[in-house]
């Protein structure tokens, strides 16, 4: 009796869950693994590693770049996000706190099409930044120089993604019991201490969530680097764009795109392996 | 007290409309237009008004496919789509293309060869109207009107500009970072440039352009790509079309290759420095049409034939083509001269003149070679 009571709950389930497999399957799994076969079927429908080989001979440069700017305005992103995360946590001016929850989460609600285009006037040689800096007086008109080339494009995701990871991350904090740091406090540990031995090791979890998830949104981001450089080393996805734009060649795009979802699938594994950990003990 | 204004305006408004809506029939005359939002700016505020005018019950709609092949490649993709689906009434009635689409959805059967049934038929003598980059499509394309890249230059600090590739080669040693160009994946003036100065280096121009395609001249290209190489390291890269008169504006370069009809539409707006001056180097750098086709199987063949005719007509090529959007006109210039102003001609041949344009106005290689000189690029000068 109580065997036929699971399976029965165990098809309803099924059955609720189908559609939504269904889609998923339907409009995810299906097109990448499509991509895939593309990616490696020849002219004459055989199987060939010949788009493969070009993608990687042509850019296997902006490859390696692809991956340095994303670590680096990952990492960027990490040291700004708990930096703020942690102000608004642990800093002492209520009205700089109030300032700055304010602030932060501006860019949150600017797509990057218009962070590009901003950065692309701000950033430029002779550019707002570069004026203000002259006019300051911090540096003199002779070493101006543009900041368009893979500064440029880290400056722009960074800002962009540092209130997501921030927002999920003060969250985090404001959730860490406040005895915990009352109590270092009164041990006499600063406030950096508190940050680095207390708080930080207990919200470490949702910061790798925060900062996965913006890896692999910046792995995907096409209008940042093609309005700040376009031009070679470039990310992959500029890539993808010009070989399906210019000529037409959804093969090396292909083998592209699936390059670029193997740089992917390391930091989903990541987050799965975080994801179940803490799945795990709560079921 | 605005509402209740607005309310009986509103209301006549809609009465002032209903009549049409029910006495006529509308057609829809579909226009997809590949280019910048000048192109589709063009037939919706200057084509589309005077062609509702004269065919009343008729409604032109235009869309934009995107800028660059990209955009002809959109449109390709789908007529390509309607012919392998078998619809027997395409749902694009006119399409403006480059060259490269035209070459393939003429190979492919995409397009109708409509040009002898049009009255505008013998204004149109330029070769382009025959032969895209080495593919024959005569019969099935006008061109709409012509572009041409050019170099741009502030005076001020270039008092001579270069005549030639060798002396901008020798020019850019001495003035570091004052050439700006966009490379091959920003935009076609940088494409452009990059097919100039292969045509310049490498020693086989007219094969380039005439043909016959011969895969053995990949070696001359990539040699003439290795010295493009070191040119780059002695110039700026730029962001796009835009991005080069945007720092060209600003003071950041000094030179750098431009469309002809963009530099001159930024000029009128004033976004661009009025000294900014144009010149044209020898052997030349590429130019090309956008051209008019009629789908297959379009569903208003009958309007769309109507359509061209009134795009090609002398009138529109010289107010709308040259006056307002400062292209080259598509028809022979000899039609269009006699029905503009000598201001507006004189300004459209300022910099650069007639003589300059047909000597050094050059089409782009063929397909092929463009292919070749596009990956060589990718291999030789950004690896």
């Amino acid at each position: 009796m109580r065997g036929n009571e699971a399976t029965r709950q165990q098809r309803t389930g099924l059955a609720l869950v189908s559609p939504a497999l269904g889609v998923v399957a339907l409009f995810f799994i299906l097109p990448m693994l499509m991509s895939v076969v593309l990616a490696f079927r020849g002219k004459n429908g055989g199987l060939t590693f010949e788009h493969m080989a070009k993608a990687l001979d042509l850019y296997q440069n902006d490859l390696l770049f692809t991956v340095a700017i994303t670590v680096l305005s990952t990492v960027g992103i990490a040291i700004c996000a708990i930096l703020i995360a942690s102000y608004l946590t642990l800093g002492g001016s209520e009205r700089t706190r109030t300032a700055l929850r304010w602030l932060y989460r501006w860019p949150l609600f600017i797509p990057f099409i218009v962070t590009g285009q901003v950065m692309r006037t701000f950033l430029a040689k002779n550019g707002l930044l570069n004026h203000v800096l002259i006019g300051g007086g911090l540096i003199d008109p002779g070493s101006a120089q543009s900041l368009l080339d893979w500064r440029g494009i880290v400056i722009a995701l960074v800002w962009k993604q540092v209130p997501f990871v921030t927002l999920l991350l003060a969250g985090a904090m404001a959730s860490v019991d406040s005895q915990h740091i009352e109590a270092a406090r009164n041990l006499g540990a600063r406030r950096w201490q508190v940050l680095v031995d207390i708080v930080l090791p207990q919200v470490r979890g949702t910061l790798l969530v925060g900062l996965v998830l913006s890896f692999v949104t910046m792995l995907s981001v096409l209008s940042v680097p093609m309005m700040i450089n376009p031009n070679s080393p470039t990310l992959i996805t500029v890539d993808i764009a010009y070989r399906i734009n210019t000529h037409g060649d959804y093969a090396v795009a292909n083998a592209l795109c699936l390059l670029s979802l193997l740089l992917a699938a390391g930091g989903a594994a990541l987050y799965l392996r975080h994801a179940v950990a803490k799945a795990v003990p709560a079921a | 007290m605005n509402r209740f204004k607005l309310f009986p305006a509103l209301a006549m408004a809609a009465l002032a409309a209903l009549p049409y809506g029910h006495a006529q029939a509308q057609t829809t005359l579909n226009v997809a237009t590949a280019g910048d939002q000048n192109m589709v700016d063009y037939v919706n505020n200057y084509l589309a008004p005077r062609f509702e005018k004269m065919n009343p019950g008729v409604k032109v709609r235009a869309v934009g496919t995107g800028p660059g092949d990209a955009g002809s490649q959109k449109i390709y993709e789908k007529l390509s789509a309607q012919q392998k689906a078998g619809t027997t009434a395409w749902d694009i009635d006119v399409a403006v293309i480059h060259q490269r689409g035209a070459a393939t959805m003429v190979g492919e059967k995409l397009l109708m060869p409509y040009r002898s049934q049009v009255n505008v038929d013998k204004l149109v003598t330029r070769d382009t109207a025959t032969n895209a980059l080495g593919a024959n499509v005569d019969g099935y394309v006008l061109p709409m009107f012509h572009s041409q890249i050019a170099f741009a230059y502030n005076p001020e600090v270039v008092k001579a500009p270069p005549k030639s590739f060798a002396e901008l080669a020798e020019w850019v040693k001495k003035n570091p970072k004052q050439f700006g160009y966009n490379g091959v994946k920003g935009g076609m003036s940088g494409v452009g440039f990059v097919m100039g100065w292969v045509s310049a280096n490498a020693g086989i121009g007219e094969k380039l352009e005439k043909g016959p395609y011969d895969p053995g001249q990949k070696a001359a290209i990539e040699k003439s790509l290795g010295s493009l190489k070191e040119f780059n390291q002695y110039v700026v890269m730029t962001p796009g079309n835009a991005g080069t008169l945007d720092m060209l504006n600003r003071g950041e370069i000094a030179m750098g290759p431009v469309w002809v009809d963009m530099f001159y539409t930024w000029q009128a707006d004033g976004k661009l420095n009025p000294k900014v001056k144009l010149s044209l180097p020898s052997p030349g750098l590429p130019g090309q049409p956008m051209y008019y086709v009629i789908p297959a199987k379009a569903a208003n063949a009958q309007l769309a034939k109507k359509f061209v005719e009134l795009a090609e007509s002398p009138e529109v090529q010289a107010e709308g083509i040259v006056k307002q959007f400062n292209w080259y006109p598509g028809i022979d210039p000899q039609h269009v001269q006699s029905k503009l102003d000598a201001a507006s001609w004189n300004k459209l041949f300022t910099d650069i003149s007639p003589s300059d344009l047909a000597r050094y106005g050059r089409p782009f290689p063929l397909s092929e070679y463009f292919t070749d000189i596009v990956e060589g690029y990718e291999r030789v000068v950004l690896k």
